[in-house]
């Protein structure tokens, strides 16, 4: 990335902590903002501060879980590109789940996470 | 899922109060009687009514008159208000009223979906349909009508090819597409869709997150057109009346004449087939008669419709349309007209080509219909000279 241009910023919502600290540590490697929520609610009251460029969505978690949090999102800011990162497959169930821009499942390895999100922020800039 | 948050603007001011599918029709029923009655009769029986707008009556019409399914086997009419579930806006059109309450789809996850709009009159079989696009493994089916084409600015316009399928659709064309081998004819939608569920959503979550109308006929069909199976279905195929009759009754004009064709001796839509019962909410009230038969003070009514509770009483109705409990006094004079519920004509009143809202009370000697311009100073009188004198008028 060059330093020229601004960063573009991801909010990143995760309930457990560890993994939450993992993933923002690399992503910030990979020259990008990150913002943290660690529920659904934290990340709805994130995104009335400011707009990030790309949503990264975990499903289970506790006060709002995932699914309601995109709807809710589905309400205020239809057009940033979301990410639902999750171990939990049963989330397919739900139609909302469908608005989301791609699908990751969690894994040690953060190439695929890595790579969805720099294709989704690389197709928002171009389209 | 019946879409029935008309406004119905150019109905006004029948539309004051209450929504178009509330407006009321053949004396007895409302608009949306007849869209539930078409879903009734082709075993439709899990139906969703969105509202939005002016919903009172419309809720008061449904919670009396539709409490006729049952719950326990899975069946219902289920009032949905707007209820801004996602995000903090009214309906922004057709499909966001749809894609706002597609968690009403999550539970039972039908395999199909009819759309429908609550503000037409007509009969139709939805089964024939819903086999029709079964048989295509359509992702989309909708309900063709054959219209004239110097109508297409009131209409969607469908272009279709030789084997039912879709190819283009057009909001309102000026020029629109014909029927191949009929260039005076355009298939016109009918507001009638039926989607595979699973094509719906994902339709309506692209058209949420795009820049749109976020409207069916002007956003959603167009695009599916491209990237799906699209089909329109004929109409006469699954008309059970066998005469074509399809209504928007969306102005004052067009719903005077529709409720007018049902006085004539055969009228096109026919209320009386016992195979296709339309219902409706009615109050058990005691049945219409005539009185008096004095010269000059005669009880009488000639091609009418006459509703429960209703008294001619030594006044004269003539092709008139009378809702429950409308009164008629001595040498009153009624023609040409529609008199909603609980109207009362006081004695030596005159009214002809008029529309009188519930519960108005003409009094003695007033004439509506006689002098276009003393009328439209005080009503809403049409372009064909329809005077319409809206509900609790005091005059």
């Amino acid at each position: 990335m060059s330093t020229d241009s601004p960063k573009r910023k991801i909010l990143l919502v995760e309930d457990e902590e560890s993994l939450r600290l993992l993933y923002k540590e690399e992503l910030e490697s990979d020259g990008y903002e990150v913002l943290t929520a660690p529920n659904g609610k934290e990340a709805l009251r994130q995104l009335e501060k400011g707009k990030p460029d790309l949503i990264i969505l975990d499903i289970v978690m506790p006060v709002m879980n995932g699914m309601e949090a995109l709807e809710q999102i589905m309400g205020r800011e239809r057009t940033i590109p979301i990410i639902i990162h999750t171990s939990y497959p049963g989330y397919r169930e739900d139609f909302m789940s469908w608005a989301a821009d791609a699908y990751v499942s969690k894994s040690s390895d953060l190439g695929e996470l890595k790579k969805t999100v720099k294709e989704l922020l690389d197709r928002d800039r171009k389209g | 899922m019946i879409l029935a948050g008309g406004r119905g603007e150019r109905l006004y001011p029948l539309t004051r109060d209450r929504a178009k599918p509330a407006v009321p029709f053949g004396a007895i029923y409302r608009i949306i009687d007849f869209t539930l009655s078409n879903c009734i009769n082709s075993d439709i029986r899990q139906i969703y009514v969105l509202t939005q707008y002016k919903s009172t009556s419309l809720n008061r019409h449904i919670q009396f008159g539709w409490n006729i399914l049952s719950v326990p086997m899975g069946e219902f009419v289920g009032v949905i208000p707007a209820q801004q579930r996602i995000g903090e806006q009214w309906y922004q059109g057709t499909a966001d009223a749809i894609f706002q309450n597609m968690y009403l789809l999550q539970q039972d996850k039908p395999e199909h979906v009819f759309i429908l709009s609550g503000d037409h009159v007509y009969k139709m079989d939805y089964r024939k349909m819903l086999a029709f696009h079964r048989e295509r493994g359509a992702d989309l089916t909708i309900a063709a009508i054959r219209m004239d084409r110097r109508s297409s600015t009131d209409f969607g316009v469908m272009e279709v090819d030789q084997d039912g399928r879709m190819i283009g659709f057009e909001e309102k064309p000026e020029i629109p597409k014909t029927i191949p081998g009929d260039p005076e004819g355009i298939w016109a939608s009918m507001g009638v869709y039926v989607f595979k569920t699973e094509s719906l959503v994902r339709r309506l979550i692209e058209d949420a997150r795009s820049e749109s109308n976020h409207d069916f006929g002007k956003d959603v069909i167009p695009r599916m057109i491209q990237k799906d199976q699209v089909f329109a279905f004929d109409f006469r195929q699954g008309d059970p009346g066998g005469t074509g009759y399809w209504r928007d009754v969306g102005t004052i004009d067009a719903y005077f004449e529709a409720n007018m064709d049902l006085v004539s001796v055969t009228p096109q839509l026919n209320l009386y087939d016992a195979h296709w019962p339309i219902l409706t909410y009615y109050q058990p009230l005691p049945p219409a008669k005539t009185v008096l038969e004095d010269v000059g003070r005669t009880g009488a009514a000639f091609n009418s419709i006459l509703s429960n509770g209703c008294i001619i009483s030594g006044g004269t109705v003539r092709r008139a349309i009378l809702s429950p409990s409308v009164r008629v006094n001595s040498f009153a004079e009624i023609e040409d007209a529609i008199l909603l519920d609980g109207v009362e004509v006081g004695r030596h009143a005159r009214i002809r080509r008029a529309i009188i809202d519930k519960e108005v009370q003409i009094p003695s000697g007033t004439e509506i219909g006689y002098r276009p311009e003393e009328d439209a100073k005080r009503f809403t009188v049409t372009a064909s000279g329809i005077v319409v004198v809206p509900k609790w008028m005091k005059l």
